[in-house]
């Protein structure tokens, strides 16, 4: 069933991205809940479903979030999708709105960790990495991922200078963003020559882990008229596909042709593109499985392209985490709002001219060898 | 070998692979088989994950198999590597029909490649790692 074009993203908020804070998680929630209202005319009192990913919450949850927040919520959902998991709230809040649940949706993501925080939520994520991937030394998810960047290397031919474009395009983005933890230009060459970290895998080709959180308010189109956007359809998969401790594709290629299908646009309709990006081999994959180019095309693909956001596929086009940092679950949410924030004009200086529609993907969950979790959606301006 | 196998982190024993890891602290890759569909699993699990069945013996593999891809860490998750790297993290699939994750160690491990033949180290070297760990088939 196609989502209600009654619903959409009414407001939208981002906090500032720290590398090492002694803040609380709650404030970071609390400076995009702040945020993400004033960027509407929807009050407190009006939030009536609270969805919420956070890798560092538990022991709180949805519910406890509600209580610190003074909220008395009719439905309340708490991600489990990882990066992928902020892109799916969204689309569950529409789904909860349509059947009656709420009407207004608060959607957090965030957290507040360094790059020794990461390692220890890595080292314990789940059962299995836990028990069959840490007692290895499996170097976190960037000796995953280099495993996965070569065995695409090896069966397509990608070279790692094609995959630096992803890199050095968004960096050109983020020297636009005040907001990006890094924001110093990146030439392709010093992506290649880089500190090795998890061979194939090099400095940047890793995202730096940080605090910060982003919200977007999901609820009627008609209390944001003008600065609304339509969710013009939306998917997720989890676990596809099963049993392959490192695939070339994810759950994307199977919900893609509905995915156009619902939204009545391909590909080659988005002005921009904001993908998961917590390293460009993934980005390379989405783009694939997600019909930019054929499957194990993309290595040329991204050579014929310039992902700046005035280039020839704006992509993430405020630098993404690979530039502005990843705030653990918030990088899953930090493309929904960087595209919100372009559809509604409000780019400052890295505005896409004429930017109408663009795709929003979410990847997540590593569990044994690679993330577990997909979710995309078509997003369109209202006015 | 400067780092014993007590400073690494362990692996929990639980219902579900204790014989998994008893088979290993005797120098065997012991894997679950389906009694109902057949198919050979790895990581341990209470149930089958293709048909769910319950009807589940374990065997141990034959200890040799084939690298399909891998990184070379040079920034481990946990200190107890740090004098090690770089770690050698591979896809390995063996002869049994399963691919798993498994680190490659020894003088030959900087050498590896796609489709390098490796094969499990030996029982005594098993006493090292905390779990099935493999280095280059030189024979």
């Amino acid at each position: 069933m196609a989502l209600s074009t009654e619903v959409g993203i009414i407001g939208y908020g981002q906090s500032i991205y720290l590398k090492r804070t002694d803040r609380t998680l709650f404030s970071f929630f609390a400076e995009v809940t702040r945020s993400a209202l004033a960027s509407t005319n929807v009050s407190k009192q009006e939030i009536d479903g609270l969805a919420v990913c956070s890798f560092e919450l538990p022991p709180d949850n949805a519910v406890t979030l509600a209580e610190q927040f003074g909220m008395s919520v009719s439905w309340a959902y708490l991600g489990t999708a990882g990066g992928a998991g902020p892109v799916a709230s969204v689309i569950n809040a529409v789904r909860a709105i349509e059947a009656g649940h709420a009407r207004t949706v608060l959607c957090l993501a965030g957290d507040n960790y360094d790059v020794a925080g990461h390692y220890r939520l890595m080292d314990n994520f789940n059962r299995a990495l836990k028990n069959y991937a840490t007692p290895h030394g499996f170097g976190g998810a960037n000796g995953l991922f280099g495993i996965v960047q070569r065995k695409h290397m090896e069966t397509y031919g990608t070279r790692r200078e094609q995959l630096g474009q992803i890199a050095v395009g968004q960096r050109a983005s983020a020297v636009l963003n005040d907001n990006a933890l890094l924001r110093a230009p990146l030439t392709l060459e010093e992506y290649m020559n880089a500190r090795v970290i998890a061979d194939p895998l090099r400095l940047y080709d890793c995202v730096l882990p940080c605090s910060g959180a982003e919200a977007v308010i999901v609820g009627p189109i008609d209390r944001a008229r003008d600065k609304a956007v339509r969710i013009l359809s939306g998917f997720e998969r989890h676990n596809h596909p099963p049993g392959e401790p490192a695939p070339l594709r994810g759950g994307w290629e199977l919900f893609r042709d509905a995915l156009y299908r619902e939204a009545g646009h391909g590909p080659h309709d988005m002005d921009f593109v904001q993908a998961y990006d917590d390293y460009p081999i993934m980005v390379a994959i989405q783009l694939e499985d997600l019909g930019f180019c054929k499957k194990g095309a993309v290595g040329s693909f991204l050579e014929r392209h310039d992902f700046a956001w005035n280039g020839t596929l704006p992509l993430n086009t405020g630098g993404g985490q690979l530039s502005c940092g990843q705030s653990g679950a918030g990088g899953g949410m930090i493309g929904l709002v960087e595209a919100v924030r372009q559809l509604r004009g409000e780019a400052g200086a890295r505005q896409v001219p004429k930017a109408n529609r663009g795709l929003v993907s979410g990847y997540g969950m590593v569990g044994y060898g690679h993330g577990l979790s997909t979710s995309s959606v078509i997003l369109e301006r209202v006015a | 070998m400067s780092t014993t196998e007590k400073h690494y982190p362990q692996p929990q024993s639980d219902r579900d692979n204790e014989i998994f890891l008893a088979g290993w602290r005797q120098g065997r890759l012991m894997l679950q088989s389906c009694g109902d569909c057949d198919h050979t699993f790895f990581y341990p699990r209470p149930l089958c994950p293709h048909c769910w069945s319950s009807a589940l013996s374990w065997k141990p593999a034959l200890g040799n198999g084939e690298i399909v891809s891998f990184s070379l860490i040079h920034r481990p998750n946990h200190p107890s590597f740090f004098d090690e790297v770089p770690i050698v993290l591979a896809e390995i699939r063996i002869p049994e029909g399963v691919t798993f994750l498994g680190r490659v160690v020894g003088a030959a491990a900087n050498s590896i490649g796609i489709g390098t033949s490796v094969r499990l180290v030996s029982a005594t070297e098993a006493q090292n790692y905390p779990l099935p760990t493999f280095e280059v088939n030189t024979a």
